[in-house]
């Protein structure tokens, strides 16, 4: 009964406004909001969504962009590639937004790759990715293969581990991320044989893959975990996992259920960030590591206004179907939120909405003080920032260990190191 | 002889009918969307229903006249993407992100040079002789096996099933040279046309336009055949065709390859103008989308497909933008609605008021019970 | 009396290492406060933790348990600089507890000199991460070397045999020869000869090799493969040719492992797909029914398990359309929470029965002679159920703890044996057998047969068929829900759980043979073994998979109805 209502409060009120919109036109500006809101993916996206209505609000309430508010258009990508093809075209060619942020995998990112790039338009894109690709029409607030797989790896041979296993989900982010793991390590003089998860050469013997790959929704670890088991009998070893958000939960309770824990083979993790934390089970994961360029457990008063305020949002927000209870901040989140400042600092230096001279004036670099620290956009699209080691808590936190600051983002980082 | 008399033959009004609607698509559209009537975009979405129209239209001629359903045909209609997705990424030349004559992902995998398979795909024509080579020798060589053995209704749904499943999962590794879980994207030009260009999208429009009129086209006059006929027996009793000295096994084959076909041209059409090919295309849950379609605009007939695909998919794109969260449940409750009590579709619908007209008129007639029994054992 | 003995010896010997430390004269409480304060440091608390070692101070475990478990605390002292403490004393009405200074054991005081009072939920708590913890337990197993319970000394014998410490030699050799436990035993060997490994003595190095080559442990291959290099390079045949040996010796105990692992795998594998593909084998293979929502049913009992759970913790609030609902939690804790899985079972039973019951009554029914069109609706069915999920728990995986009964292992001979596999098993035991005398021993099963194999005769001889097909429906449902409940305990659960297992399924039944209970048996431990086999032999996980499926195909056109093929005098089967 109630839920018949909303539909038709909701109704009125989406006619209301569309009878409203064409006075305001003048002092909005569109911005499209590409997430899967359906589908696997809305796992993850929906909270994306969350924190771009919360930026815009935050924004608006201070005077908006050039003196105009932002007008969020929301697509719900419903995770089906060809479907974000389309959203975007529609963004772009009917809406005709200003500016886009959106996108999770990479596979939506390269799907509506072209059609930003045919449009001439801008796309912000806030999750970790392999690299390997710089368009002129996006900009990659994401942490790049050198902003997270390269510094934990550092952070472990400094606590003194020798051998490194391996394992991933098939696809191109872990595939990408395990190769120039690969040449980092024995850059760093660690033996191909300490490398785990084993190899793929090409017929002259070139090595095209290295680790242990998994498909997409792999439910059953137990060959897997008694192999790093034996792996790791020897000591000082540990996992590197690229596995990504639902077939954690599997490993991880195989992995305990094989009596390996973090004291004795640490697993850090790049795919679990606080909000992917919420559903898995935290007991059987504290002590192990992850690494990003932002956790919610970072003292500062810049993130500790930024949480309070996203909460005071949640709490009176009326989007439909929002998730108010237990809600996290996590890395992808700030990012999609420095991605709008770091968008309206460029708007408002270059005067004008034009995607040309907006993306100009980021290639000449523009700070922004975020949540996570000061970033700043780079002459490639990427974003220099800090880059945190956490550890999990029972709480689903993390307890940050180490912090590298100011880390250049670099797309192209395989090949770069050479093997002792 | 017979059968003239008995097939009731193909009326002029309904030939009529048929060419102003492919006039409608083939000219009007686009010539209304090169003065700036219809958007750029809506033209790109509508390639993309009448595509989807040709997979619903391949899954229709299975299960619709055929009685085997199949959730296989997502697999052949993303072959058929794949196949024509190699030559557009060969068309792509070294304008990649790493300015090589050869795919991003090959590079990105440590290949030197392009993997003898991958050669001929720059020739169009190979290419395009490859879109029905493939999915037609997947489907022979399966469906031979399948109805060899007499594999029937479920138990040909789950085996196709499992087939589709076995691809998509082949597809994703990506040691198998096809982009594995981001399949190919970005690309360029198409017989050397910007892909990217309105004129070029408005070019396949057309194409699709005319290649659906043909497909349909061709399919009415061989379901009206006799060839047709001992098809539709063998939808509703398949001993009987075999006992009259059918071979049922070698008519099954032939639909099953030639609705594979049908699936694969559709697939190579939906690559270009959606822009990526990947392996989340060939699911089991695609296939069974496009049995929906089938299913909600009237199976067993021609036009029913189509006008299911079009309505299902314009839906879609609406209640994706505003219910997404209730688009599972429309879509599903869809399914259940269509099942029980609209096993005819929307095509049926004038036929449904029409008999409800007629029963009330009758309604004090005796023969009422018995005439809705009929009705029922039909239905079933 | 002997075993008195023992005991002195061991702790003269550990006391012994510390002797020498034992000048500065810190005592555990000490060096722990200290270490407690510098949270931002973790490399000097590394560095104080293993002070600890050898220190002898009983009060260490105890200390060090307590700072791992957060039960000390930082707070403010007189200086405002931080000062590690425990909590002590009743609560008062704020939940405040004195503060106990831990050092010195006396109540912290303030400024003005009166005891500082904090409550344990706004305090600081002294963190410890996982370098800091593995220093714990370093120092606590090595304390362990004479506990009197043999799983203690095995920990600390392992951890001595991990750092390879020459100079440790002496109290691995004292403690072989007192050793009783045979497992213990084994691991003083392995420890010992590891350790030779690193000796400078090249012949202590050859005796290792020889020792390794008779227990042949899995973890000496790091180790055998740096001396094989040592040796190559120094020219040293005999050593070489015992390491090498010992080598191939791990390598072919390794082989045994894995063959018995892969077996145990296979059969757990098999269980778990015997466990979903049960409730199938029922509503497919007797019924005819093609229920696509079985997934979404599983789903159902998984979810059951969750709540129970959060009912037995905490409670649950939910928002399902916009609506408030919460419930109550029961907040236990210990073995009374542990529990909840026990109930968790018939609870999803009986939950997956009465949706099962409600989807017979709604929507199957039509469709008993028409099952390509009971595969439509159901698959219909199954969208709107995944999204019902989504509204009513949110898109995100919920998060189901394992009880600790169910998340250890045994080790033998290296082969792991996680309880939760061996809990499968054993519960698909138990519902195999359940599901067969319900079938065959009971007057409900009689019917349920009678109605399955002639519908239209069963009615005529009076048999309410309606009631027993929904019977029937609904018990097929429950045994879905209880495959939830335990899927549960092994992987995710959120909305799409059903869809991970539901083409396993249907192939499960189809290969056994439809209507064919031993036969679904037989096809689940067959498919679960050559998996795991092929997973063991290809190393590739997905390539495994796709050539089972390739398998199953090809093997369904050599005997289309299965396995087990049930024998039927209609034409249409």
């Amino acid at each position: 009964m109630k839920f018949t209502r909303k539909l038709f409060t909701s109704t009125l009120a989406l006619a209301a406004l569309s009878t409203l919109l064409p006075a305001q036109a003048q002092d909005t500006v569109k911005v499209g909001v590409l997430h899967s809101l359906s589908g696997t993916m809305a796992i993850s996206e929906t909270s994306l969504r969350d924190v771009l209505l919360f930026t815009f609000d935050e924004i608006n309430a201070k005077g908006g962009v050039l003196g105009k508010k932002i007008e969020p258009v929301v697509v719900d990508g419903a995770s089906n590639w060809p479907l974000f093809a389309e959203k975007a075209k529609q963004l772009l060619e009917q809406d005709k937004v200003a500016v886009t942020f959106g996108c999770w995998t990479s596979v939506s990112r390269k799907s509506v790759l072209p059609v930003f790039e045919s449009n001439k338009g801008l796309l912000f894109y806030p999750v970790q990715y392999e690299g390997e690709e710089m368009s002129p029409n996006i900009i990659y607030t994401a942490e790049a293969v050198g902003q997270q797989a390269t510094p934990a790896v550092d952070y472990l041979l400094e606590k003194g581990y020798k051998k490194f296993y391996l394992l991933g989900s098939d696809y191109v982010y872990p595939q990408t991320t395990n190769l120039v793991l690969l040449e980092y390590l024995l850059s760093k003089g660690v033996p191909l044989e300490n490398i785990g998860g084993g190899f793929k050469k090409d017929e002259s013997g070139k090595i095209i893959s290295a680790g242990k790959y998994t498909p997409f929704g792999h439910t059953d670890y137990q060959q897997i975990v008694s192999e790093i088991k034996q792996y790791a009998a020897g000591g000082d070893t540990c996992v590197v996992s690229t596995l990504n958000g639902d077939t954690n939960v599997p490993f991880f309770k195989e992995y305990a259920a094989a009596g390996l824990t973090a004291e004795t083979c640490p697993v850090v993790s790049f795919s679990i960030s606080e909000d992917e934390f919420r559903g898995l089970p935290a007991k059987q994961l504290v002590g192990q590591l992850g690494c990003w360029t932002y956790f919610q457990s970072i003292k500062s008063p810049a993130n500790e206004k930024f949480i309070a305020d996203f909460q005071a949002w949640l709490a009176k927000s009326d989007v439909p179907g929002i998730v108010k209870e237990g809600r996290v901040t996590c890395s992808p989140m700030v990012l999609s939120y420095v991605g709008v400042y770091l968008w309206k600092a460029a708007v408002e230096k270059a005067g004008t909405f034009e995607v040309e001279k907006v993306i100009a004036e980021l290639e000449k670099g523009i700070s922004f003080d975020g949540p996570g620290g000061t970033v700043t956009s780079q002459k490639n699209h990427h974003v220099t920032k800090n880059v945190f080691i956490g550890e999990t808590k029972a709480d689903g936190q993390f307890k940050i260990l180490k912090t590298y600051d100011n880390v250049f983002g670099e797309p192209f980082l395989k090949g770069t190191f050479k093997s002792k | 002889m017979t059968h003239s008399l008995l097939v009731r033959p193909i009326a002029k009004k309904e030939w009529t009918f048929t060419a102003i609607i492919a006039f409608f698509f083939i000219v009007v559209m686009p010539l209304l969307n090169s003065f700036g009537f219809i958007s750029d975009f809506t033209i790109n979405l509508w390639g993309k229903y009448l595509c989807y129209a040709m997979l619903a239209i391949s899954v229709d001629l299975l299960w619709g006249y055929t009685g085997l359903l199949s959730l296989g045909q997502a697999l052949f209609f993303s072959l058929g993407g794949y196949m024509m997705g190699m030559y557009l990424m060969r068309m792509i030349g070294d304008m990649g992100q790493y300015h090589k004559d050869m795919p991003d992902f090959l590079v990105f995998l440590g290949w030197e040079q392009l993997p003898t398979f991958w050669k001929p795909f720059s020739s169009f024509p190979f290419a395009m002789v490859m879109v029905l080579v493939v999915p037609g020798l997947v489907a022979y060589v399966f469906g031979w096996l399948a109805f060899r053995s007499r594999v029937r209704g479920v138990y040909f749904s789950i085996l196709t099933q499992a087939l589709t499943y076995g691809a998509s999962l082949m597809f994703f590794r990506n040691d198998m040279l096809m982009g594995g879980n981001n399949g190919f994207t970005d690309f360029r030009f198409i017989l050397g046309f910007d892909i990217r260009s309105p004129e070029t999208k408005r070019g396949l429009f057309i194409v699709t336009a005319m290649i659906l009129t043909v497909t349909f086209v061709g399919l009415r006059c061989l379901t009206r055949s006799r060839f047709g006929l001992v098809q539709q027996a063998v939808r509703d009793s398949e001993n009987r065709v075999l006992f009259s000295g059918y071979s049922s096994p070698n008519f099954k084959l032939f639909i099953f390859v030639l609705s594979s076909l049908i699936g694969s041209v559709g697939g190579a059409l939906y690559v270009p103008q959606v822009g990526i090919i990947n392996p989340s295309e060939m699911t089991t849950d695609n296939s069974l989308e496009a049995v929906v379609w089938t299913a909600v605009g009237g199976r067993g007939t021609l036009i029913g497909p189509i006008v299911g695909a079009v309505s299902v998919n314009a839906l879609k794109s609406w209640a994706t933008r505003a219910y997404p969260d209730l688009w599972l449940i429309i879509l599903g409750g869809m399914f259940i609605i269509v099942v029980l009590f609209m096993p005819k579709g929307i095509v049926g619908i004038p036929g449904m008021v029409r008999d409800w007209l007629a029963k009330r008129k009758r309604q004090k007639e005796p023969m009422e019970d018995a005439a809705i029994k009929k009705t029922e054992e039909e239905a079933a | 009396m002997n075993k008195a003995w023992l005991h002195f010896v061991l702790i003269a010997c550990v006391g012994c290492l510390g002797f020498a430390r034992a000048q500065d004269a810190k005592s555990a409480r000490q060096i722990i406060a200290e270490a407690a304060v510098l949270s931002d440091d973790s490399d000097s608390q590394v560095k104080l933790v293993q002070s600890l070692t050898g220190l002898g101070d009983p009060e260490t475990e105890p200390l060090l348990l307590s700072w791992k478990e957060g039960g000390i605390y930082l707070v403010p002292g007189a200086d405002g600089k931080k000062v590690a403490v425990t909590l002590a004393g009743d609560p008062d009405a704020a939940k405040k507890e004195t503060a106990i200074r831990l050092d010195i054991k006396e109540p912290l005081k303030d400024a003005a000199g009166a005891s500082v009072r904090v409550s344990p939920t706004s305090a600081e708590l002294a963190e410890t991460d996982s370098s800091i913890r593995r220093a714990m337990k370093a120092v606590t197993d090595l304390s362990k070397l004479a506990a009197p319970n043999a799983k203690d000394r095995l920990m600390a014998i392992s951890q001595l045999g991990m750092e390879r410490d020459v100079s440790k030699l002496p109290i691995l050799e004292g403690r072989l020869k007192v050793e009783t436990d045979g497992q213990v035993k084994r691991a003083v060997q392995e420890a010992i000869a590891l350790t030779q490994l690193r000796s400078p003595d090249a012949a202590v190095r050859l005796l290792g090799c020889k020792a390794l080559e008779e227990i042949h442990p899995l973890s000496a291959k790091d180790a055998l493969v740096g001396i094989i290099r040592d040796s190559e390079k120094a020219g040293d045949k005999p050593l070489l040719e015992a390491a090498k040996k010992a080598l191939s010796a791990v390598e072919s105990h390794r082989t045994v492992v894995n063959f018995f692992g892969t077996i145990f795998r296979g059969f757990s594998l098999g269980s778990v797909l015997l466990v979903v593909a049960i409730g199938l084998a029922i509503t497919f293979g007797l019924m005819g029914v093609i229920n696509m929502a079985h997934g979404e049913l599983i789903a159902v009992g998984a979810y059951t398990t969750y709540v129970v759970q959060c009912i037995f913790a905490e409670g649950l609030v939910l928002s399902p359309f916009g609506m408030q609902m919460s419930l109550p939690g029961m907040n236990t804790t210990g073995w009374v929470y542990e529990m909840y899985f026990v109930i968790a079972l018939p609870m999803a039973f009986i939950m997956a029965a009465l949706v099962g019951l409600a989807l017979e009554r709604g929507v199957i029914r039509f469709l008993y002679r028409r099952p390509l069109e009971s595969l439509l609706a159901t698959w219909g069915v199954s969208l709107v159920l995944q999204q019902i999920f989504r509204l009513v728990f949110g898109s995100n995986n919920v998060q189901v703890n394992s009880p600790s009964w169910l998340s250890d292992n045994w080790t033998i001979n290296d082969v792991i044996f996680g309880w939760n596999r061996v809990f499968v098993i054993g519960f698909a035991v138990l519902i195999v057998i359940g599901t067969w005398a319900l079938l065959s021993k009971t007057p409900l099963g009689l019917l349920i047969r009678a109605v399955m194999q002639n519908r239209n005769m069963a009615a005529c001889l009076g048999v309410r068929t309606e009631r027993v097909n929904m019977l029937t429906f609904g018990f097929g449902s429950g045994l879905a829900g209880l495959a939830g409940a335990f899927l549960s305990q092994i992987g995710n659960v959120g909305p799409s759980l059903g869809q991970s297992y539901i083409v396993d399924a249907f192939m499960t039944v189809v290969v056994g043979g439809v209507g064919s209970l031993i036969g679904t048996v037989a096809s689940a431990l067959g498919i679960g073994v050559i998996d795991q086999s092929l997973q063991q032999i290809l190393g590739n996980p997905v390539l495994g998979k796709i050539l089972v499926l390739g398998a199953i195909i090809l093997f369904l056109q050599w005997r289309p109805a299965g396995l087990f093929a049930t024998k039927t005098r209609s034409l249409e089967s």
